[in-house]
């Protein structure tokens, strides 16, 4: 064909299809007929032309590059069911601009993965593969509970692929396009994103593309950062973020549709100059700002618009989109969104710092909302009305002081006499809904209330060894009493007595530990006389809030320590009542050497070996005989027998009512002590007594919410009855207030196994060994993760380590047992049956234990005679774990084993 | 931490225009990313039935990569111009290779893949083939394809690029889309 006949043909093409169809074959016969020559080949042309036309009318219809993906689709479907090295791919998570995310299983390990699998048009590109192998790898050394965890990086086929956790959940962005999160959740998130950055700034990571794609939220509420190091597989710059596929954010524009990640970077980024931690604040900053309001603080028709408002203009205050926002948390996002970083905060520490201020300030508030009581309200107006016009006086006896709060809104209308009534009065009626304007002006008036304290052991300068026990005591002592106080988070002692003979820095240890002040101190012993100084530094700036010296007889050292208590609570806000005052020293003893046994005593006993805890029984009963009236001594004694089932194998029917005598007697005593009703709970448990468990140990919380050992306990409760969200959330709660004790990383450890999180218990468990590597119990649980990992040597040498530092404890040589029968060498596993056979007939052993290994042999009846026999004999330390320690799988099926659950109340 | 100073697509284009083939190396991967997002739109099950956006996809995935911070488009037209003709060049070399490496048994059958694409997406290398013989016959139509198809232009945008009417380029577009599909047709 020529050109000049083609365009002949279009004509004729053209012109027919302007008549209607029926009128183009006459058309047709006129034009056609009037040519010579090739005539009837011009007609068939323009006719087939027509027909084409007809059919060709969605041809052409979907752009090529619509067409070129579905292509590229068809090859990603093909994927599925297909297995990539050691990982069979079993569906798709979705896809991004790197590569696509499938869910697979690691046929070696027998566990589910993400595996990312990238580009091969990308992997052609030595450079950038180099980049992000490097990267990843090195972003899988951040070992962070919110960071996901890479497993493998590897390369097969040709195809470039990335293993990871499977952190079953969805994205933060899907969780905000179905309903809008409540402010606590947002907190949640937000605060667990933040602690992930911030370890990654440590680190020297900047995360580069912080944005709700890129969060993952679980069921329980946990959040994980992903994409980390896959940031930088090539320079991520503006344009490459952009084609982030799955990530964007539609908004609807005419004419095209545009936008997308570009609305979560800060100017700087947008520039493409240098970013640092600061630029992902900005990120987390407008994430945040969009989980409060629903939308993005800048935005624009076309991504030239959205960049022009990210450069130029300030973002609307959150508070008018909603207005529940609190003005703190609208101060706190605004401040990440400033344009010039160094307006920003400087570290995602102190962001982190503000954010659980805040949530604290929040969760107090929502407390006083649920727990105000008209009944406060009356006896303020009434004691009002009595003393006429004049204001309470803020110590006035009859005056019941319960919050912080309605101290603070007193104290401001004191300062506006006028009308003062009818403002109390309306303040006080309508204070539920007050405690928002409260950190407004709380804040505004006093600065921000202090909430956090670690009480660093004093120093003892005098250098005599005899003095010793005061310096111990009086720390110990003022972390009990402070730790009473309302909405005070006090550091728990077996976490600052690591700092005990240290010289230290108030500001350092209070980063380290996250407090917003330390109170430091020296004990000097001149004769008879005792000189205490003491000060209290603020952890931000290093100032001294307050500070005091004392010189009083040895024997004074209890009024010492409740002065500075006092005066110290003073200055963190906390006005006190007469009762709240008495609180403070609660189940105390006015005897010295009594108090001092007590604290030896809980010393051994946080130990958790059979001998330190045969000691701590001495020493308690010692304290007893001392003060006769020691509510908290009696507590430790039946905390003492409690452990006992567990640490020393003895059975529970000899331990239990020795423990139920002494708790009593501490009840008797004193029936408003945390720590009694914590033992209580426990008692319950070993009784069966599941719902009365609870109650103790809420009421035990309510009583003392900074006990650690409650809450510890209270997710042991939920281990047993296999409430696994509910243990972790309690066991973090105890590892906040505790962070340096091994016991509670161990038990988080415990809580992430049974969730299935393999690694993050590893994780857990080896942080525990690094504050104590002799600590047994992170060992054993370190072990059992191996064994689900099947990873035996490597659990066998853990139970093993668990058995020499325990001196083979029961608990333990079960374990290693466990291990033994796991790995195949089934004859040593005997051989810990045997042993754990003579244990047992020497009271050292659980019918549990050998229950826990016969079970790992496939023995399933000696499995099941055993722990019958601990049922029969009400032997429960061991047996309460029975549905929570699933003791094999095979074991779910088998009626025996279910019939026993039935009995005691549990279930699978 | 410091990413490098982001590379000029306009720049980049403009070079390849001129016959920088580094400049092709470098601006592939930026279409393969689009390719893949949209890829995941199918998997998604988001994109069957869908009819081309006109300008939305070229747009997404062009707009997105011009230098934000250097100078505007001057001229629009020659932007779209040139896009169009990357695109056709990226595409086209994407579904060569896709094709061999069918040839090569590398993948799974399509039978995988059902219900992704549509039986009516014409064969990109073919298409290619028949536009080269189009631009023979007349290069203004063959045009007209390339900014539609390729560039996912508009009629009134790819009037703008050929200055003509947009009458001119609905009589071309149709004329073109009968007579390739013919010719698609015919070679099957």
């Amino acid at each position: 064909m020529t050109p000049e006949r083609y365009q002949r043909l279009g004509q004729l093409f053209g012109a027919a299809l302007e008549l209607a169809p029926d009128q183009r074959p006459a058309f047709l016969d006129q034009v056609c007929g009037r040519a010579a020559g090739d005539d009837e080949g011009l007609r068939a042309a323009v006719e087939k032309l027509l027909a084409s036309h007809l059919a060709s009318e969605t041809f052409l219809g979907r752009s090529a590059i619509d067409v070129a993906a579905a292509l590229f689709a068809q090859n990603q479907a093909s994927l599925l069911g297909q297995t990539v090295s050691h990982y069979q791919i079993l569906s798709l998570l979705g896809a991004g601009g790197m590569g696509e995310v499938y869910l697979a299983e690691d046929t070696q390990l027998k566990r589910r993965v993400a595996l990312k699998i990238l580009h091969a048009e990308l992997t052609n590109q030595r450079e950038p593969l180099q980049r992000f192998e490097q990267e990843a790898r090195a972003a899988s050394a951040l070992n962070h509970p919110n960071i996901l965890t890479i497993y493998e990086i590897g390369e097969t086929n040709g195809l470039q692929f990335i293993a990871t956790e499977y952190v079953g959940g969805e994205t933060l962005r899907d969780r905000l396009q179905s309903a809008p999160l409540p402010i606590s959740e947002t907190l949640d998130i937000t605060m667990q994103v933040v602690a992930a950055l911030e370890a990654a700034h440590q680190a020297g990571f900047v995360h580069r593309d912080v944005k709700p794609e890129n969060v993952i939220v679980r069921q329980d509420g946990l959040a994980k950062l992903v994409d980390f190091g896959i940031a930088k597989l090539t320079e991520r710059r503006l344009e490459d973020l952009e084609a982030e596929g799955a990530t964007r954010t539609l908004i609807k524009t005419s004419p095209g549709t545009v936008l997308g990640t570009v609305a979560y970077m800060p100017p700087e980024q947008v520039r493409g100059q240098t970013v640092d931690a600061r630029t992902d604040e900005w990120s987390l900053g407008a994430m945040l700002y969009e989980m409060l309001t629903g939308r993005l603080p800048f935005t624009g028709n076309t991504v030239n618009d959205t960049i022009a408002a990210i450069l130029k203009t300030e973002p609307e205050p959150p508070t008018s989109f909603n207005s529940e926002i609190p003005a703190e948390l609208e101060r706190i996002v605004l401040k990440t969104l400033r344009k010039n970083p160094e307006e920003r905060y400087q570290h995602s520490k102190s962001l982190l710092i503000d954010l659980r201020d805040l949530k604290e300030d929040l969760d107090f508030g929502a407390k006083l909302k649920r727990t105000r009581t008209q009944d406060n309200v009356e006896v303020l107006l009434a004691s009002e009305q009595a003393t006429g016009a004049q204001l309470p006086q803020m110590n006035a006896p009859n005056l019941i002081h319960t919050t912080s709060s309605a101290e603070y809104f007193v104290s401001e209308i004191k300062q506006h006499r006028r009308g003062v009534l009818l403002v109390l009065t309306i303040l006080l009626l309508t204070i539920g809904a007050a405690y928002l304007g409260y950190y407004r002006y709380f804040r505004a008036a006093s600065g921000s209330p202090i909430d956090s304290i670690a009480v660093v052991p004093f120093v003892n300068q005098s250098g005599d060894a005899a003095v010793e026990y005061l310096q111990d005591g009086l720390t110990d002592s003022l972390i009990i009493s402070l730790s009473r106080l309302p909405q005070l988070r006090v550091m728990a002692r077996s976490t600052v007595f690591r700092y005990k003979g240290r010289e230290i820095d108030p500001q350092t240890v209070g980063r380290e530990l996250g407090v917003r002040t330390v109170l430091t101190g020296r004990i000097l012993q001149r004769g008879d006389t005792l000189l205490v100084s003491a000060e209290l530094v603020n952890v931000a700036d290093g100032t001294q809030l307050w500070g005091e010296q004392y010189s009083r007889p040895t024997a004074d050292l209890l009024a010492v320590q409740q002065q500075i208590v006092r005066e110290i609570s003073s200055h963190l806000q906390f006005r006190l009542s007469g009762a709240q005052q008495r609180q403070l020293n609660k189940g105390g003893t006015s005897d010295n050497e009594a108090y001092r046994l007590y604290l030896s005593a809980r010393y051994s006993w946080n130990k958790r070996t059979a001998d330190d805890i045969n000691r701590s029984i001495e020493q308690f009963q010692q304290a007893i005989d001392r003060d006769p009236n020691y509510a908290l001594a009696y507590v430790g004694l039946a905390d003492c027998y409690l452990v006992q089932g567990t640490y020393a194998g003895t059975p529970t029917t000899e331990v239990m009512p020795k423990a139920e005598a002494a708790l009593e007697q501490a009840l008797r005593l004193d029936e408003t002590i945390s720590e009694a009703h914590a033992t209580k709970g426990f008692v319950h448990i070993y009784s069966l007594e599941w719902d009365q468990a609870e109650k103790e140990f809420q009421r035990a919380i309510a009583l003392n919410p900074n006990y650690a050992t409650a809450h510890h306990w209270y997710s042991e409760y939920f281990r047993i009855r296999r409430r696994f969200s509910e243990q972790a959330r309690e066991i973090k709660r105890a590892q906040e207030l505790d962070p340096l004790s091994p016991s509670m990383g161990a038990n988080l450890g415990r809580a992430y196994l049974n969730l299935g999180d393999t690694d993050a218990a590893i994780r857990e468990c080896k942080r525990a060994l690094e504050l104590n590597p002799k600590f047994s119990l992170a060992h054993h649980f370190l072990g059992l993760t191996y064994v689900e990992q099947h990873r035996y040597d490597e659990a066998i040498a853990e139970f093993q380590q668990a058995v020499d530092s325990s001196k083979r404890a029961d608990l333990f040589v079960a374990g290693l047992g466990v291990g033994y029968a796991a790995a195949g060498r089934r004859a040593e596993a005997l051989t810990m049956i045997r042993e754990l056979e003579e244990k047992y007939s020497k009271k050292e052993a659980t019918g549990f234990d050998l229950a826990l290994v016969y079970a790992a042999l496939a023995n399933d009846d000696e499995a099941i005679a055993w722990l019958e026999k601990d049922f029969a004999g009400h032997n429960m330390s061991g047996l309460i774990y029975v549905a929570s320690t699933i003791i094999h799988p095979r074991l779910r099926n088998d009626p025996r084993y279910q019939d026993l659950l039935q009995r005691m109340h549990l279930k699978l | 931490m410091q990413s490098a100073t982001p590379p000029n697509i306009t720049q980049l284009l403009i070079a390849w225009n001129q016959g920088d083939q580094d400049a092709l190396e470098q601006l592939t991967p930026l279409v393969y990313r689009e390719l893949h997002r949209l890829a995941h739109r199918y998997l998604a099950g988001e994109r069957q039935g869908h009819m081309l956006q006109t300008t939305a996809l070229v747009n997404e995935a062009f707009v997105r990569l011009i230098d934000w911070q250097g100078v505007e488009w001057q001229d629009r037209a020659h932007f779209f111009g040139v896009s169009a003709i990357l695109m056709r060049h990226i595409l086209v070399q994407f579904a060569r290779e896709r094709q061999a490496a069918k040839r090569e048994g590398l993948h799974v059958s399509l039978s995988a893949a059902a219900g992704i694409g549509t039986q009516h997406d014409p064969d990109l290398v073919a298409l290619d083939d028949a536009l080269i013989t189009l631009e023979k016959l007349d290069p203004r139509q063959a045009r007209i394809v390339e900014l539609r198809f390729f560039g996912g232009l508009s009629l009134e945008e790819a009037a703008e690029v050929v200055r003509v009417s947009v009458s001119t380029v609905r009589r071309d577009w149709r004329m073109a889309q009968a007579w390739l599909h013919q010719q698609l047709n015919a070679a099957t």
